[in-house]
Order: structure tokens, then sequence, then C-alpha cells
């Protein structure tokens, strides 16, 4: 089944005088279960296709598909929605709410879907276990090391069984080795869970932990390699 | 079922922006504290202010009850202008719309002798239609009649408070009293009219003015009060009443309220009247030096709708100074607010956005920034009404009457939280339209 579906997505930006075009036909899909990491050098488009995968921003001209639903055309209060119930982020800088602790952090999502607090618990509570941070569930995020507190960011992605993960840079605010921890949880969540997960990354070693890599030179696609060979360009 | 749902989730959705809130004003305590304090003293203005308003309307309206209603009161403030007790009693005759006059006459300190207990009181002096001017009722006995007051009788009339504390609230009627050497039959005791009421006459003594004018030793009368049937029948007295007084003391002189009707070259033997000094008189309690200010004025007529005229001026210019003040403070409170919640704002841009990603939407944040400038100015608003009180209870321990008015803190609950609302929804709609790309960026 796919998850995303692209088609002839383009963005463009109005850069004081001039205009940008970040993305330019962009047309790919992606299935279920995938691990797909977007490659690219700064001013590839590749944070402006996060955003658009990630219903932050919406594109200028094409369409986009998201585990089914047509999202070109959303209102602003329909996009959050969709971005509560399919999407999981995990950002470079972690972005927990530092007063609050790990469950409460982790329960985020829920509150937005309107779940209430027993049940949330429960759900927070066991994507805590998932990324192997029961026993810090109720410290701060000041009380935590950069890797756990990703754990952290990654139990509020996964929590709500979202259709995707979408990772921006995960490993970027971390050291090699946490950062290859971080990987083999992907992995790990990847494999076991069944999740899908798309993450943009300029590392090279970053990237080769997908088992599908799209390279963006200048909002064009130029590659897009499985582990299996090149599929398409 | 749907509904109830959706209500349920938007109820977690709200709590969740509350504690945010909460969670927001909490994150820079100090800031909060002198946002806070902004609103505070805007707050603590308008109470104390109105409570020092209010207690100076509750003062002017204890002198209108004091005075009481559609009584004219004539009273000479120069020793060379005197009335005599025939005057008083034509009154009536000569003007129309008056029913009741009497002089008059108060002594001060007049040694009291009641049994073996020797006492000095301030007596009044009038005529036996003092109770129909006064509005007094008599409890027992029986106020002394015209003929005790033509006899010179001595016969006195008790306050509450004098009967009570002679025979320990056993009636005193037909005892007898020696005021100034002189035995006197108590004939009747005054019901009671309450502290700070009436002339303060539960503490006092009533005796026919002739009897008293013996006591002082003098035979001026120096004031005589007059009542009329009704509000309408005593501003036509007043008019009359100036037009007469104007003759007797003369041209010039400003006799309130006839002005308006000078009238000229009338009594040519009366010398130009210098002002004289008012001697003050114990026997007028001290707010009544308000009610007859103007002490230069050689005659001063006085009624209540004068007072009502007078207080209600006053009471205007104070709602226009506390209308002032509270916009001010609303202002000043609602800059602070604005100003504060707009660093709230840019600070949490991150947040903001990392909240967008996770699916919070607009109003999620707007009620958030909304409650978080709300939250502010309700402590602003509870502090303040603490300080406001505080303060009235400081300004009350120096002689100002001063009341913490219920209104006073309804005014000042509006002005806050108006302000809060006002002020913080322009920050909050900033933080609810910020684009997630454009907030993510920030970080």
């Amino acid at each position: 089944m796919d998850i995303i579906k692209m088609g002839n997505i383009s963005k463009m930006y109005k850069s004081g005088q001039i205009q940008v075009e970040a993305l330019k036909n962009v047309s790919f899909t992606i299935k279920e279960k995938e691990f797909v990491s977007i490659m690219g050098p700064s001013g590839s488009g590749k944070s402006t296709l996060l955003n658009v995968i990630g219903c932050l921003d919406h594109a200028s001209n094409g369409s986009y598909e998201l585990s089914g639903n047509v999202v070109d055309k959303l209102s602003d209060s329909k996009m959050s929605e969709i971005r509560n119930m399919f999407i999981g982020f995990v950002f470079q800088n972690f972005h927990l709410l530092p007063r609050a602790n790990a469950i409460k952090n982790v329960e985020i999502p829920l509150i937005y879907r309107g779940m209430s607090g027993k049940e949330r618990k429960e759900l927070a509570e066991h994507a805590l276990e998932m990324v192997g941070l029961e026993e810090r569930m109720h410290h701060l995020p000041s009380q935590l090391s950069g890797g756990q507190q990703q754990r952290v960011a990654i139990a509020r992605a996964i929590v709500g069984n979202p259709s995707i993960i979408l990772a921006d840079e995960p490993t970027g605010a971390l050291d090699t080795k946490t950062g290859d921890l971080i990987m083999e949880l992907f992995i790990d969540l990847n494999k076991k869970q069944s999740m899908t997960i798309v993450q943009v990354t300029h590392e090279e070693e970053i990237a080769e932990y997908g088992n599908r890599i799209i390279r963006l030179v200048d909002g064009e696609i130029v590659s897009d390699e499985s582990s299996g060979g090149i599929l398409n360009v | 079922m749907q509904s109830r749902g959706n209500i349920s989730s938007l109820l977690i959705r709200l709590k969740f922006s509350a504690m945010m809130a909460l969670d927001g004003i909490g994150s820079n305590l100090l800031r909060t504290f002198l946002t806070v304090l902004g609103i505070s003293i805007g707050v603590a203005a308008v109470v104390s202010l109105m409570g020092i308003g209010e207690g100076a309307r509750k003062s002017i309206v204890s002198q209108f009850e004091s005075l009481g209603e559609n009584v004219i009161v004539i009273k000479s403030n120069a020793e060379n202008i005197t009335f005599d007790a025939k005057e008083a009693e034509e009154i009536p005759s000569r003007v129309t719309g008056i029913q009741y006059t009497t002089p008059v006459v108060y002594t001060q300190d007049t040694p009291i002798r009641w049994r073996r207990d020797e006492s000095k009181m301030n007596i009044v002096g009038v005529n036996e239609q003092y109770p129909q001017i006064k509005d007094h009722k008599v409890l027992s006995g029986n106020f002394f009649t015209s003929l005790h007051v033509k006899q010179r009788s001595p016969v006195a009339v008790l306050g509450y408070n004098v009967a009570n504390n002679l025979l320990n609230g056993r009636s005193p009627v037909g005892q007898t009293l020696k005021i100034d050497g002189i035995n006197y039959r108590i004939v009747g005791v005054l019901a009671e009219k309450g502290k700070d009421k009436g002339d303060g006459i539960d503490d006092k003594i009533v005796i026919p003015y002739t009897s008293a004018l013996k006591i002082a030793n003098t035979k001026d009368i120096l004031e005589i009060w007059a009542k009329s049937n009704s509000s309408e029948d005593a501003e036509l007295a007043m008019i009359q009443l100036g037009r007469i007084y104007q003759r007797k003391v003369g041209i010039g002189s400003n006799i309130r309220p006839g002005n308006g009707q000078e009238e000229e070259g009338m009594e040519p033997d009366m010398p130009m009247e210098e002002p004289m000094p008012e001697e003050p008189s114990p026997e007028v309690p001290g707010e009544k030096e308000n009610v007859f200010e103007k002490g230069e004025e050689p005659l001063t007529i006085t009624s209540l709708n004068n007072l009502v005229k007078e207080a209600d001026q006053a009471n205007r210019i104070m709602t226009v100074l506390l209308g002032g003040i509270a916009a001010v403070s609303l202002l000043v409170g609602g800059i602070g607010i604005m100003n504060i919640m707009l660093v709230a704002v840019t600070e949490r841009t991150g947040e903001i956005g990392v909240r967008r990603a996770l699916g919070a939407k607009k109003e999620d944040l707007l009620i958030q920034f909304l409650l978080e400038a709300v939250y502010v100015s309700i402590i602003g608003c509870v502090v303040g009404i603490i300080l406001g009180a505080w303060a009235v209870t400081i300004v009350s321990k120096y002689g100002l009457s001063a009341i913490v008015s219920f209104d006073s803190i309804r005014i000042a609950v509006f002005v806050a939280l108006t302000s809060g609302l006002l002020f913080g929804v322009y920050p909050a709609i900033n933080a609810s339209n910020l684009p997630p790309v454009e907030a993510l960026k920030r970080q």
C-alpha cells in the first residue's frame, strides 16, 4: 500500500524580488514499511520536501496523497488533524517541552487527539517502553542525555500509531555513537513494528541505514535507489 | 455520542491549553511579577480612590440625614445679624410652603446635675415644632408645648442615650435634672436616631429655646430652622427667604441661594457688612463646616436641595476622575501585558512550531496565549484588590472616611480582565497565525 504518493510536486518561494523554485516536479511514492533517507546538499530542497511531506506546508503545484488522503487543498485546521493522526515528527533538536516530564511530553499528540488521561498514559508508557525508556518516564528533559531525549521524542512520534515517522536530521545533534543507537532504534521500529520511516539527512553513513535513498539536487530528484539497486529516476 | 465525544475532546484540549498557559507564566517568574505589578497598581488605585470617594459620599449622606429632609437652615455668621423669636414664628405666614419653624439656640458645656452626678453637656434650645422639623419621635412622655416655650418652663426632653444612662434603661420621665443650677422636669425621651445621625441628638438634651437663651445669657438667636412640605416648596421658599434676608443683611451681601435676586438700594441704614469670621460653634458637628462653607458670608440659607446638588456635582467629578484613572490603569497595565506576551510569543516560537507539528490547531495556541494574559490580569486583580483594601484601611486610620465598596471591586475586576483580554488578543493571534514551517525554522 502506498503511504505517500507525490505527483509533479513543485514549490515556489518569493525571496525578495526573486522567485525561487525549491522543488521542481518531484514525483515519487513511498510504500508501507519502507525506510527512506532523503539526501541532498543544503539548498537542494530537502527541507522543503520534508515540510510538504509533513503537511506543514502546501505545495505550489502537483498532487500529494498521504495514506489515501488528498491533502493539496486542505485547510489549516484539517492539516493539523492530518499531522496529528498520520505523521510522527522527530526533530534534530528533539524539541521536548522543557517543563514537562518524559511521559507528559509523549502524551501531547494524544491530547490534541482529545484522548482521555488514562488512555494517554497507557499508550505513552507503552511507547516509552518501545524506545527503552520505561525507567525514566518521570524525568524532565534536562535530566536526560541527548540520546535519551531523542528517544523520548521518538516515543512521542510513535505514540499515536502514525502512518509514517518523519525525521529531520535525527542524529544531527548527537555524537556518532549515540546517533548509531538512534538509527538502530529506527531499524528496530521499521523491522519489528513495521513502521514506515522517512528521514532527511546530509550524512551518507546515516542515510545508509535506510533501505532506499532519494537524492535531491536543486529541487530535483537525481537518484532514487533502494539497497537492491537503482529503481527509477 | 459523537457530539459528547467532541465536547470531551475539546475539554481535554482546553485543559491542556490552560495548563500550558500556567506553565508559561511560571516560566519566567520575575517577568510575570513585574507585569502583575502593573495591573495591580492600577486596580489598587481604583479600589482605594473609589473607597475614598464612597466614604466622602457616605459622609455627605449622613449630613443629609442630620439636616433632615426639606429642612432649611437660616444661619447668621455675623455677630450683628441676629434673629428674634417673632421673626421665626412669622416665617410660615410670610413664606409659602413653609410649615414649621423653630429658633435654635445652642449651649455648650452646660453643667448638669443628676442626683449626685455632675457633668457637662451640650443643650439644644428649640420650640415645640422641633419634632416635626427633624422627624423626631417621642419614645416616652411628651415633647414640651408652646406654653412651656412661652413661659420659659424648666422642662427637658432627653436624647435616647442620655435618658438610657440616667436610670439604666428605665424611663426618667417625671424625674428632675439640674441644668445650670435649676431643676428641670424631664417630660419626654426622644426615640433613638442612631450614631452620627440627627445631629447626634441621642446624646443631647432638648429644652425650650427661651430657657436656653437664659442659660446662654443672651437674647440673640443666630439660627432658625424651617421645614417645607416638599422639595419644590423648599426651593421656592429658599428664593423667598433669600429676598427677605437680603434686605435684612444689606446690599451686595451674597446670600445663598438668593443670588440672582440681588436688589440694590435697600435699607441704607444697614452698613455694608465686612465679612465676619465665623465663630466656631462646637455645637455644630465638624462636618457641618463643609455644609455651611463660605463662612465669610454673613448669613447663609442652606437646604438639603443645595446639598444634593453639591454632592451630585462632587460625585460626578469623582466619577470622571475615577473613570480617567481606570482608563489609564487599563492602558498601562494592558500595555505591560501586551509587551510581555509579545516577548513570550517570540521566545516560544519554536515551541509553537513543534506543537503545531504535533497537531495543535490555531485555536489551541490562541486560547493558550490569551489565557496566559488573562491569568496575569487575574493575579494582578487579586493582588490589586488586597493592596487597595490595605490602602483604604491605612487612609481611614488617618481620619479620612474610606471604605472598600463592592462597586470598586467590580469595576477593578472588569477593567483588569478587559485589559488582559484586549491586550492579550493581538499577541495570541500572532502566535496562532505563525505558519508552522516558519515557527519551526526559528528554533
